[in-house]
């Protein structure tokens, strides 16, 4: 038999996995769809995939709960989660890769040699900076340590996840361990913060298979969010935003309000305030998968001056308020003028200055005859 | 003498004249603030403009949804006989502010001086005494049984706040009536006189009721407390004799930008009531007039009846 | 000329093309009056909430009236000032006047939004002391009665002279009764007028903010009642000469020439006091801006000064249609006035604005016309004009003369 081609042999491993073609074709372009781009870019993933240029990704984790990766896993069909392992070579990952103890960090130190300025490293977890560090020390290697070496040789880092961008939970008052997100230690290099509690999984795949294809990081704002998911607050793409300006909202958990699916706002949602795109791409596939999905005001969990630190039920401001478009101004425009009436009345008016005239004129040409008669 | 007569008639016009102007003389005392009167403060800074007031409102009152007159789907585009409350937007270039607009319930209201039957009256001081009513809250109450519809109270308003039902055949002047109707009893303090359905509801506690004092004093303290924050200004103090809905408006934004009129302090009802009344002197010159006439108009008539007797005929 | 020219009832055909037109106008604004009725005043109106009162109030109520006010300009100078020689365009004066008063509270009816409350008026207690508009409502349906008891002279005159026996033997009886107790009736007709004519201009002292300073002024009370006087001269001179053409009624050149003497000082006057109060208020800043209430008040300013100045050239006063011209100018010169402070100064807010519908013209135009037709059918009907060459016939006794010729 004569020898498969890279390709080849990647689709009959998915086929092995009971994925089909298109099935692989939808996922790539899912996951082009969440970075912007266009539909064609998307089976350009997927030959890279396909002729085995998958971009390796290390993964370290640090002050985290795992959520960040669970969500990446959690996908509603078992296709996608292979899908998306297939599309990229996860080199190091301490929850799911196979080695452990020492073989593990064997793999990290070949995986970085190999691909030595090449490879995407990816943080999950917020990093502890008190006592120099003490309080995470994996293998021996504070945090602080670990992360600035694996750095160096990164082509690019991405912070996945509330804890990593900004210290999400760990660092909630009084922060005790000082946990700080990856962009306090690393400082000389972009970072591609993608906040969330968890993040959004499609956010990462966008990003890493954009990074992977093109060789590019989608755009970022100034907290290094990629703009594709964080231009946006929640408030201006809920699907409860009707209700919000009809002004109908919930005062209580339980009411008639909430049972009918009205705006949260009044509970203390923070989704005016909060940069996601959680209504949009949706968790585990499933729309309603999140809080306001299931009645419950948004905590703002990207955002660092508000998870973890306004209280949930407290009224947040609106950022962008609607455009006053929408609003009546404050000087409505009022009042008829019919051309028909404008006419008529002219004319009345013109026709009674013109008899009126004429009369006169002609009352004085009588005057004068009758004097004239004596 | 027909020269003297017609000087008559010039010396009674100048006389007049005299009258009118000198009436402006204060007539009529200026309107203090009722002891108890209570109103609501607006902050135009803490608005989100979220309208839940202007949804609660008409629920607490009764009132259907807008349709068509420029409303967009149900959202009213101004006060109507339909709306009692609305929030607008005011936006110069970048800058933009919510505005809340309902009956200011003056200090001195105009539609309560012009109302010919005292309709439209502070709360307890109208010309028919009518149950439940209670004096010194200041409140401006609509009584339909009295109204005649005769729309001077729309003339009057300085902030034409008085809606008429145009369409309807049996009209009706509607405006805010600030829920006394919400009012409990057995509560305390203000809310045993009403209850703004507006302030219950709005989440950021933008708009809030109380006593004109304790509000009044409340605007002055934020001012105080971070002055870069507000204008400088409250609304309602002193503006055509004082309102008891009192505005604070956000740092650069001046109150006409909301729509709130620059008025002098003189309210316009004290200014129409002292020129009006002054001619009168407490209906002495009708009754003076019409006892010189009736007295001239017989002599005349005398003297002319005795001429055409004396011609005979 | 003596006084003892006597009224006589005009007669001919009442329903002449002229009446038929004038009904048949009038039958367009019914219609439109009961659809008001049916579906509210906003179907029928460009009425809002920022201008609340159209071209009815300005101009059925406060116009009309001011053009009625001939009755009270008249009655000043005949029966204040004695000067007997304005006794034939008394009734003609009156009847325009009550006509007049009769059309502006009957719009007022159809202008009220719940007018079956109207009956309230009469409640003295409900009564709010400090409304003009009371004041106006009430002094207007008190001298709309008044002034048809003033006509009523005629209606006996024309009783005493008619074929009926029943009719004769009343108007006899009833005349001499009303002719003891018109004195105090005319004392009424100029308290009255003097009241509502100032409390029409007082009406707007309440609009300040929303009225132009060019009008806005304490003086409005006191330019309405100088105005109305003026209107009323202008008015009874306009009418008399119509009436000298159509019905060749008594027109006195000279005596219409010294009556409107009187009426341009008091055009002076007017002019005289608004300005002195622009100049004494700081307001004659606004004379410098170029819009289209600057063109009004030039306008109305002519209108006023014009006839003033007319009035007082013998050439005008020889001419009997310069004569009219000018006093055609006062009356138009008092409406534009009120028009002007009641619609084109006001300004209901911003972002509303106004011109009347078609009904709203329909229902002014018609009661006009209504207006005219009345006085033709009670001048056909009864002794009310003095017609030139009248043959002085005697008829009833001689009191009921003497109370016929007043």
């Amino acid at each position: 038999m004569s020898e498969m081609s890279p390709r080849e042999t990647f689709m009959a491993e998915l086929e092995t996995k009971g994925v089909s073609r298109r099935g692989f074709l939808k996922v790539c372009t899912l996951a082009a769809g969440a970075v912007g781009l266009p539909a064609w870019a998307g089976e350009k993933m997927a030959e890279q995939a396909a002729s085995g240029a998958k971009p390796p990704v290390i993964w370290l984790h640090f002050q985290e709960c795992t959520g960040c990766s669970e969500s990446l896993l959690r996908t509603s069909a078992p296709d996608v989660a292979e899908l998306i392992l297939g599309l990229i070579s996860l080199d190091y990952h301490e929850t799911l890769m196979v080695p452990s103890g020492h073989q593990a960090e064997k793999s990290l130190e070949e995986s970085m040699e190999k691909n030595a300025g090449k490879y995407v490293l990816v943080i999950e977890g917020a990093i502890p900076t008190k006592e120099d560090g003490i309080y995470c020390i994996v293998g021996g290697h504070t945090a602080i340590e670990t992360t600035k070496r694996v750095a160096a040789k990164a082509a690019a880092i991405i912070s996945i996840g509330s804890c990593a961008s900004w210290g999400g939970i760990p660092s909630a008052d009084p922060n005790p361990t000082g946990a700080v997100g990856v962009n306090k230690i690393i400082t000389d290099k972009p970072i591609v913060n993608i906040p969330g509690c968890p993040a959004n999984p499609y956010n990462l795949l966008g990003t890493v298979l954009q990074f992977a294809t093109f060789g590019t990081l989608p755009a970022l704002d100034d907290l290094g969010r990629p703009k594709f998911a964080y231009a946006r607050t929640i408030h201006e793409d809920c699907p409860r935003r009707a209700h919000f300006d009809a002004g109908r909202f919930v005062q209580k958990f339980g009411d008639e309000a909430h049972r009918a699916g009205h705006c949260l706002y009044k509970l203390g949602c923070k989704g005016p305030a909060t940069h996601a795109n959680c209504s949009l791409n949706h968790f585990v596939e499933m729309p309603g998968a999140w809080p306001i999905g299931i009645g419950h005001p948004c905590f703002g969990c990207t955002e660092q001056k508000i998870g973890f630190r306004m209280p949930l039920h407290d009224t947040v401001d609106v950022e962008r308020p609607t455009a006053p478009g929408t609003y009546p101004p404050v000087h409505a425009d009022h009042g008829v003028v019919t051309p028909a009436a404008v006419g008529v009345s002219g004319l009345i008016v013109g026709a009674m200055v013109g008899a009126g005239y004429v009369a006169s004129k002609k009352m004085s040409a009588d005057s004068e005859k009758s004097k004239g008669k004596g | 003498m027909q020269i003297s007569r017609r000087s008559l008639l010039k010396g009674a016009a100048a006389a007049g004249a005299a009258v009118a102007l000198t009436g402006k003389a204060e007539a009529r005392e200026k309107m203090e603030p009722r002891p108890d009167a209570v109103g609501m403060l607006y902050d135009s800074t803490k608005c989100v403009g979220c309208r839940a007031c202007v949804t609660k409102c008409k629920e607490a009152n009764g009132l259907p949804y807008d349709r068509g007159n420029g409303a967009i789907y149900d959202a009213p585009a101004d006060l109507s006989s339909t709306t009692k409350n609305i929030i607008k937007v005011a936006s110069s270039g970048e800058k933009s502010a919510f505005m809340k607009q309902q009956c200011m319930h003056c200090v001195d209201p105009s539609c309560v001086s012009v109302c010919m039957m005292g309709a439209l009256h502070k709360e307890g001081e109208g010309t028919r005494k009518i149950d439940g009513e209670k004096k010194g809250t200041g409140i401006v109450l609509y009584d339909k049984n009295t109204c005649v519809g005769c729309r001077y109270c729309q003339i009057a308003c300085a902030y034409v706040v008085p809606k008429f039902e145009w369409n309807a055949a049996f009209p009706l002047i509607v405006k805010c009536e600030l829920c006394r109707h919400r009012g409990d009893p057995k509560q305390e303090g203000p809310l045993a006189v009403a209850n703004p359905a507006c302030c219950e509801v709005c989440p950021r506690e933008a708009v809030i009721y109380g006593k004109r004092e304790d509000l009044l004093a409340e605007a002055k303290r934020r001012i105080a407390a971070d002055p870069q924050r507000y204008n400088g200004q409250v609304y309602g103090e002193r503006e055509g004799g004082g309102t008891q809905v009192l505005y604070l408006a956000g740092a650069g934004i001046k109150f006409e930008e909301l729509g709130l009129p620059k008025l002098p302090e003189e309210s316009s009802a004290h200014f129409s009531e002292s020129v009006s009344h002054a001619p009168y002197l407490h209906g002495i010159t009708p009754i003076a007039l019409f006892a010189t006439a009736a007295f001239v108009i017989r002599r005349n008539k005398k003297k002319e009846a005795a001429e055409h007797h004396g011609e005979g005929t | 000329m003596s006084g003892h020219d006597h009224p006589k009832a005009i007669g001919g055909a009442i329903m002449d093309p002229l009446m038929k037109l004038l009904l048949a106008i009038f039958g367009i604004s019914l219609v439109v009056m009961l659809y008001r009725f049916f579906a509210g005043i906003g179907p029928v109106s460009n009425m809002t909430d920022g201008y609340a009162w159209g071209i009815w109030e300005p101009i059925n109520v406060v116009v009309f009236t001011g053009i009625g006010a001939g009755a009270y300009s008249v009655g000043l100078l005949c029966y204040l000032l004695n000067n007997g020689r304005y006794h034939p365009f008394v009734r003609p004066a009156v009847l325009l006047g009550a006509i007049a008063y009769s059309l502006g509270g009957s719009s007022i009816l159809i202008a009220l939004g719940r007018y079956w409350n109207a009956y309230l008026l009469g409640a003295v207690p409900f009564w709010n002391l400090n409304s003009v508009l009371l004041e106006v409502a009430v002094c207007v349906i008190s001298y709309v009665c008044v002034l048809w008891v003033e006509v009523l002279p005629a209606v006996m005159d024309g009783a005493a002279r008619s074929g009926s026996p029943g009719f004769a033997a009343w108007g006899k009886k009833w005349g001499p009764r009303l002719a003891s107790a018109m004195p105090y009736i005319i004392a009424l007709a100029i308290v009255l007028p003097t009241m509502h004519q100032s409390s029409l201009g007082g009406l707007m002292l309440i609009a300040g903010p929303k009225l132009h300073p060019l009008w806005h002024t304490g003086l409005l009370p006191f330019l309405a009642l100088v105005s109305c006087l003026s209107m009323g001269y202008g008015a009874v001179v306009v009418l008399t000469t119509v009436l000298k053409y159509a019905w060749k009624a008594k027109h006195d050149q000279e005596l219409f020439a010294d009556m409107s003497k009187v009426n341009g000082g008091l055009l002076f006057l007017f002019a005289a006091a608004r300005v002195g109060e622009l100049a004494v208020h700081g307001k004659l800043k606004y004379l410098a801006v170029p819009d289209f209430h600057l063109f009004f008040f030039v306008l109305e300013m002519a209108l006023f000064l014009v006839p003033a100045f007319m009035f007082f050239s013998s050439k005008v006063q020889r001419d009997r249609g310069r004569l009219f011209g000018a006093a055609l100018m006062t009356v138009a010169a008092g409406a534009l006035w009120r028009v002007d402070t009641y619609l084109t100064a006001f300004n209901g807010g911003p972002g509303w604005n106004y011109w009347p519908s078609l009904g709203e013209v329909a229902v002014t135009v018609g009661m006009a016309a209504l207006g005219m037709a009345v006085f033709v059918l009670v001048s056909r009907l009864f002794p009310v004009v003095v017609v030139e060459d009248v043959h002085q016939t005697s008829v009833g006794a001689g009191r009921v003369r003497a109370a016929a010729s007043r």
